[in-house]
């Protein structure tokens, strides 16, 4: 018997070992907690499942890489990758949305959410998996607060290979709190544009097609 | 003019009646269903857990004295306090003329403050370049190898464990905590077991970096086949603190755990036989019954009862046939939705198809449903053969 016990404890082990690694995608870890932190004025929250491939194919990929100004890289960055996007309520009134990214990094995966009001405007920014030598720094809520008030009209002037800004803007003015971590700010950096980006595809063209505006006619009239 | 069969007057007959005979056959059908579903599950089952134990590279686990439920919960909890065995155990354990191979291992977690809002653990298995990719030898590489030097700073990556890093070969990668830089060699393809989550280095290189310097976890032990294994595990255990987990032994507690699970399910299998039984005996009963009078004419013009008695048991056995087919369709075309319902009720599922149905299965129920139904005509054919053929027309013409 006591054999028996041994042999599924350590069967359990191997899983629970498994399970560590489990959860791949861009999932919030605890969507109820992690919607409340960010949207402490929440009632609900909905849950989508999208990906490039399902909603537009092949021309949705060249058009967001055309919005990036990047291709999609690597093994990892491909089209018929699942995008988890998190519509948030307060009673029926929807207030705005959170959506997180994978990105490479330089020594691990970063996985980058944003919370956005329903004209896409970031309202908070946060790091859910970072593994990079500067990984505290890039976690000190004075980094994430460079970001909020910023939408995708900002980083559209904004280079994720060059990492340049022209004209220079709001972007620009991001600090990197380590010089030495580069490759991992602009990882950090491109990863909010492509998010914005996302979202504007999947959520506020749907958003402004049911009311009858564009996402570029909302961000005139704001 | 034409001669009709006597299988040709059993069929019409059944026509006869279709509601009658459609719920015989979807009674004998449901029960076809469950005996090729559950003796498919029984095949299955054995074999994705064989072909998992296959693959895991060796049957026998030597791991430190203690309480592994302990070590389990402490390991998960930052590795400390883990329980940890010398490394010299392991060249005691390959002089035993029973073992085949063995592969050290140490297993490593660390605290990752960057992981989620409060942190997470990540884990470290190191193996030995030597001994490992051999006795794992059902691994395959996705891209790239193994490692090129036995205290390498190289990583190999799982399926899962890559794609959660973005990891690609020769990308870089650093350890949580320790701050070690250790460069990827390899990516492994999905295998739908631990190892798609785990992150493989050296085992010298783990030592080096967690400091343990001298110590392993555990250590795999592949048998010979022609082993004794509970001789051998008597054995091991004469080492100096440590414990034994054979993996046979697993398997048999898998299998007897599932076997508990299987005897309520064959139970059910036995009663929807039996009613399905009843089923066929009440419709072939009823038929007689209604044909009297002609089973009277039949015999009055010089049908002999065994005559009748083959007519009246050819109808069950039709019956029977024809459920067993339909059933064994079902059981067929329902293998994935049992697959998926079986995993999601089971403790454990190994990988692989949970549900194997093969012809030899198939023919097999066929058989037994088809005995069955010979059985369950037996009493009909009697009494339809023994009825006297005056009686017979008249108690039609009374009733």
């Amino acid at each position: 018997m006591k054999i028996r016990i041994i042999g599924w404890l350590v069967l359990g082990l191997f899983a629970a070992a498994a399970a560590l690694y489990a959860a791949v995608g861009c999932d919030l870890n605890d969507p109820d907690r992690d919607v409340k932190r960010l949207f402490p004025e929440s009632t609900s929250y909905k849950t989508l499942y999208v990906s490039i491939a399902k909603k537009g194919g092949e021309s949705l990929l060249r058009k967001v890489e055309a919005r990036l100004g990047d291709t999609f890289k690597g093994l990892y960055e491909t089209a018929d990758v699942p995008y988890t996007m998190y519509q948030i309520f307060r009673g029926g009134e929807l207030i705005g949305y959170i959506h997180g990214v994978n990105q490479k990094g330089q020594y691990g995966g970063i996985q980058v959410f944003l919370a956005l009001d329903t004209k896409g405007v970031i309202r908070g920014f946060y790091f859910q998996k970072l593994t990079s030598k500067a990984a505290k720094l890039f976690r000190e809520p004075a980094f994430g607060a460079q970001f909020i008030g910023l939408s995708l009209k900002d980083f559209e002037v904004y280079n994720v290979v060059t990492g340049a800004e022209d004209p220079p803007g709001r972007v620009g003015r991001i600090k990197n709190p380590d010089p030495g971590s580069g490759s991992d700010f602009r990882a950090a950096l491109r990863a909010t544009k492509k998010n914005l980006i996302l979202v504007d595809e999947f959520l506020l063209s749907e958003q402004g097609a049911a009311e009858g505006t564009t996402p570029a006619s909302r961000r005139q009239g704001e | 003019m034409k001669k009709i069969s006597l299988f040709q007057v059993a069929y019409k007959n059944l026509l006869r009646k279709k509601t009658r005979s459609v719920l015989t056959l979807v009674g004998i059908g449901l029960a076809a269903w469950v005996l090729v579903s559950l003796f498919g599950f029984n095949q299955g089952y054995e074999a994705s857990l064989n072909r998992d134990i296959d693959n895991l590279g060796f049957q026998m686990l030597v791991i430190a004295k203690g309480c592994p439920y302990e070590a389990a919960t402490l390991m998960l909890k930052g590795g400390t306090g883990l329980k940890y065995l010398k490394e010299d155990v392991v060249g005691l354990v390959a002089r035993e003329p029973e073992v085949e191979g063995v592969t050290p291992m140490l297993m490593q977690v660390v605290f990752d403050p960057n992981k989620g809002e409060s942190g997470g653990f990540s884990a470290f298995l190191g193996v030995d370049p030597k001994t490992f990719p051999t006795l794992k030898g059902a691994l395959k590489f996705q891209a790239g190898g193994w490692f090129t030097e036995p205290e390498a700073a190289e990583a190999v990556f799982g399926y899962e464990a890559a794609e959660l890093e973005q990891r690609e070969v020769g990308d870089s990668y650093l350890i949580p905590e320790k701050n070690v830089e250790v460069k990827v060699v390899g990516v492994l393809e999905r295998t739908g077991t631990q190892d798609d989550g785990t992150i493989f280095l050296p085992f010298r290189t783990v030592q080096r970096v967690f400091g343990v310097e001298n110590e392993l976890t555990g250590i795999g032990i592949k048998v010979r086949k022609e082993a004794d294994i509970a001789k051998f595990e008597e054995k091991m255990y004469a080492l100096p603190d440590v414990q034994v987990v054979s993996l046979a032994q697993v398997k048999t507690t898998i299998m007897s755990l599932v076997g508990t699970a299987r005897v309520l399910v064959f139970s059910i299998a036995v009663i929807a036989i039996l009613i399905a039984m009843m089923g066929v005996v009440n419709t072939i009963l009823m038929s007689v019954m209604e044909r009297r009078q002609e089973i009277g004419i039949l015999k009055s013009m010089g049908a002999q009862a065994l005559d009748i008695f083959k007519l009246v048991w050819l109808e069950t056995v039709i019956l029977c046939l024809a459920g067993g087919a339909i059933g064994s369709v079902l059981a067929l075309g329902t293998a994935k939705i049992t697959d998926v319902l079986v995993r999601h009720l089971l403790p454990y599922a190994p990988s692989g198809g949970l549900v194997q149905i093969d012809v030899r299965l198939v023919l097999t129920t066929l058989g037994v449903v088809t005995l069955i139904g010979l059985l369950s005509g037996i009493y009909p054919s009697w009494r339809a053969g023994r009825l006297r053929p005056l009686d017979a027309i008249r108690s039609e013409v009374e009733s």
